[in-house]
């Protein structure tokens, strides 16, 4: 019993980090320089979800295991007077498009809800049975 | 003389019953842990079956006596000590693109239900104890 409480949490760690991935999304939605200062647009990362959970070294559960960089073209728009514009006067903005990122932030959060749920009734579980010895 | 009392009655049945609920419900939790995991395909055991070859042992015991021996399903192998579950995967719903078949509702359906005959069995374990207790003490 005391398992399935590792296997709701590793969800609620995976989800946590989800919406981390979403939030850096969204936040860098229109960031073109990298830190440095030089000109990199913000790629859109996709976190990709596994069962199993290594950090236990268990077959149950869910991780995280890996951060995808989005391979899509970036968004085109016309800035001509930019130091960054192309030939053809356009400089290139992240390939984030904010409907996406909310409505996976959205299920995200529903998810984690989910799980929390089944941790809750994990414990009413749990304290039941201890109730017997009590 | 203790063994006799704890391996007969309702108790052996009810014993069953939190080891097959405790089986299920970590299946249940993994589901709803792999909600979103692409090609997971969530696993289940069948409550039925499981009270069918309940219904079985008991009517056994019943017309032969002695202990309650359950005998195995495709999926539930009953040990001693405890049961060997061997979960299917459900496919009772619509493939998604991420190739999961997830079905929300259910799960958190069977989350509710498991609970709920986990929880009422130890309500019951409990009150056998307490009988047992009263028994013991010789007084009300």
């Amino acid at each position: 019993m005391f398992g399935s409480l590792d296997i709701s949490t590793s969800a609620l760690v995976a989800q946590r980090t989800r919406m981390n991935v979403i939030a850096a999304n969204m936040a860098n939605m229109n960031s073109i320089e990298d830190a440095d200062g030089n000109y990199s647009p913000f790629r859109r990362r996709i976190a990709v979800f596994a069962s199993g959970d290594p950090s236990r070294g268990s077959d149950w559960g869910v991780h995280v295991s890996e951060i995808l960089l989005d391979a899509t073209p970036f968004r085109k728009v016309r800035e001509a007077g930019s130091p960054y514009a192309d030939a053809g006067g356009y400089v290139e903005y992240p390939n984030i498009d904010p409907t996406m990122e909310q409505i996976n932030a959205l299920e995200a959060s529903r998810a984690y809800e989910a799980n929390i749920t089944a941790a809750e009734a994990t414990k009413a579980m749990i304290q039941a049975s201890l109730r017997l010895l009590a | 003389m203790i063994a006799d009392l704890l391996e007969t009655g309702s108790i052996p049945v009810l014993e069953r019953l939190v080891q097959f609920t405790g089986a299920r419900h970590r299946l249940i939790t993994n589901n709803i842990a792999n909600l979103s995991t692409p090609y997971y395909r969530p696993q289940d055991l069948d409550p039925d079956s499981f009270q069918v070859a309940m219904g079985d042992a008991i009517a056994h015991r019943r017309r032969a006596g002695g202990g309650l021996a359950l005998s195995d399903t495709h999926q539930l192998h009953f040990r001693s000590d405890g049961i060997d579950a061997r979960p299917q995967s459900m496919d009772s719903n619509i493939l998604f693109h991420d190739q999961n078949n997830r079905n929300l509702e259910r799960i958190m359906q069977h989350l509710a239900e498991n609970t709920l005959a986990h929880n009422a069995a130890i309500e019951f374990l409990k009150s056998e104890f307490d009988l047992l207790k009263t028994a013991i003490r010789e007084r009300l």
